[in-house]
């Protein structure tokens, strides 16, 4: 199963690889890393929609913003899961982000335990 | 001689209508009056010719020698003394007349003719003397009227001077006055002007704050992050360890690795204290954010100082305090962010703990601890105060508690935020926050709150 994470801060890819070096050691999932809102939905198109199941988008970040991913995603790939995740709890965002479709609203710094259950839960109902 | 009489007669007359400048005394008057009344009396008999003639002469030439006698003797007749000289030489004529008639009557019948010229030349003299006295008369009068008239224009001026000089008084007083009252008025707006630029300050801070942590937030939780992924690393490491045979090496790298935990460990720590703070920095940019909904003032405060009292109790350091609430029933629902107004709440009211627990370990038993919480309504608005008898607070650190990171706390106690926030929460809900204090007895915030803040 294929997640895609979306943040400007580059070092978040080192942290999710190492947060979930195991899973991906045994090939339970793989993660891709996109650093812009453009860039996720160029990857998106290219992979073709049925590969990844997951968007972790950042709300703030350079360009587009995690919600408009998030309305372009839905728009685009309905059948797509996508979590928020800001630095910011702010009640605005998060009614935002839950209008627009998504699934989750994770808080920084990440909880990786709520994350990872969140994931484990896509991994058996697959 | 019916005509010395009538000298006399006149005499009197004139000198009672014409008094001159002062008023007579009422002795002299009754004399005039008697001696009028003797002059009446004499003309008539002398008309009826009763007396014998020498007689009747005497008592007419005492007559009108008592009246000059009384004219040059008496103070109050000096401007009347050319009168007594006036009828002089008639007098004179008429007593030489008598004296020669009495003594040889013949001799008076050779001398008649001169004597009746000496007595018209005496006439003449005495009509010109009495012209002139009146004139001189009319003068004194008219000086005396003038000097009247001159005495009563000063008089007049004075009174006016009096007057201007109390309506100038009146005037100084007043501008005197307004004077105090502008001044007043300045002071007044230089606080005010002081109390802007301190909120202006205060709310620059705040937002720089609220920058500071919204740009140290991300690069802190990579932090916080890395140093516990590495932490779990390590204990991956330490279960691999395990399946290796023991050897010195191996001890020598658990050793180490036990250290960089214990490392790592501090960095989460030392981390998440920052966290804590960028939090609360974080909250200094939240103002507006919340939604107001009319709620139960009486009941949060209930709640909150409570709350406060057994956090207090269950950390370490708990100290013995009475609370107090003294707070106004029938207090109508106010339009709060419960959430927010709560943190208020807590922080004047854990800020007054930690206030007293200095005094109790300073001064030790005696100290009675006390918390006083109250509300008041106010109107259109509501106090709430939040009282304790703790150190109090020096004046000059007054205007630095709400600034933020202004802490008095020793070392990681506080982060200097507490203040800063409840004054920023106060403001967002139009509010203002008040502090008095007296070194040694007592601090005092005073919250007001308009009950229909939008």
């Amino acid at each position: 199963m294929k997640i895609l994470i979306v943040d400007d801060e580059q070092d978040v890819e080192i942290m999710f690889l190492q947060k979930f070096r195991r899973e991906i050691k045994s090939k339970l999932l793989e993660v891709e890393f996109a650093f812009s809102g453009e860039q996720a939905l160029e990857m998106l198109g290219r992979f073709g929609s049925p590969d990844v199941v997951y968007v972790f988008s950042d709300i703030n970040m350079p360009g587009m913003s995690g919600l408009e991913l998030l309305e372009n995603i839905k728009t685009k790939f309905p059948h797509i899961q996508v979590s928020m995740i800001s630095a910011y709890g702010d009640r605005e965002n998060y009614n935002k982000a839950i209008k627009s479709g998504a699934k989750g609203f994770f808080t920084k710094p990440v909880d990786f335990e709520s994350l990872k259950n969140e994931i484990a839960e896509l991994l058996t109902n697959k | 001689m019916i005509f010395i009489n009538l000298i006399s007669l006149f005499l009197l007359f004139y000198l009672k209508k014409n008094p001159g400048p002062t008023p007579l005394p009422e002795e002299i008057q009754k004399l005039f009056k008697w001696g009028m009344i003797t002059a009446g009396v004499l003309i008539a008999l002398g008309i009826s010719n009763l007396p014998p003639q020498i007689l009747y002469e005497l008592i007419s030439f005492v007559l009108v020698g008592a009246i000059i006698y009384l004219i040059l003797n008496t103070p109050e007749l000096e401007v009347q003394k050319n009168m007594a000289i006036t009828p002089l030489p008639i007098l004179g004529v008429q007593l030489l007349k008598y004296v020669v008639k009495t003594i040889s009557v013949s001799t008076y019948e050779n001398i008649e003719n001169y004597l009746d010229a000496a007595g018209f030349f005496a006439l003449i003299w005495a009509v010109t003397m009495w012209l002139n006295h009146r004139k001189q008369m009319k003068e004194i009068e008219i000086e005396r009227i003038i000097s009247k008239e001159q005495e009563r224009q000063l008089r007049a001026t004075a009174e006016q001077k009096n007057q201007l000089e109390v309506l100038v008084a009146e005037r100084t007083s007043e501008i005197l006055q307004q004077k105090e009252e502008l001044q007043e008025a300045l002071n007044h707006l230089k606080d005010t002007q002081e109390q802007l630029i301190q909120q202006e300050k205060l709310a620059s801070l705040g937002q720089l704050t609220a920058g500071i942590a919204h740009e140290i937030k991300n690069p802190l939780n990579f932090v916080n992050n890395f140093s516990e992924l590495s932490v779990d690393f390590i204990e991956e490491i330490e279960d691999e360890m395990t399946k290796i045979a023991d050897c010195p090496e191996k001890e020598n790298i658990l050793e180490l690795l036990e250290d960089v935990k214990s490392n790592l460990g501090k960095i989460r720590h030392h981390g998440s204290r920052a966290d804590s703070i960028v939090k609360s920095m974080l909250l200094h940019s939240r103002g507006g954010t919340g939604t107001k909904e009319p709620t139960d003032l009486n009941g949060l405060i209930r709640e909150y100082a409570n709350l406060a009292f057994h956090g207090m109790r269950a950390n370490p350091n708990p100290i013995n305090v009475d609370i107090q609430l003294k707070l106004e029933e029938q207090l109508a629902k106010i339009n709060l962010n419960s959430e927010d107004f709560s943190r208020v709440i807590l922080n004047l009211v854990k800020n007054a703990f930690d206030a007293m627990r200095e005094k109790i370990v300073k001064e030790g038993g005696e100290y009675k601890a006390k918390v006083e919480i109250r509300t008041q309504d106010l109107g259109d608005k509501v106090l709430i105060e939040v009282e304790d008898n703790g150190p109090g607070v020096p004046d000059d650190i007054r205007d630095k508690l709400l600034m933020p990171f202004f802490t008095t706390k020793k070392g990681t106690e506080g982060t200097g935020l507490g203040l800063s926030i409840t004054h920023d929460i106060i403001q967002s809900h139009e509010g203002t926050l008040e502090i008095e204090s007296k070194v040694g007895e007592f601090t005092r915030f005073s919250i007001v709150l308009p009950k229909s803040n939008p």
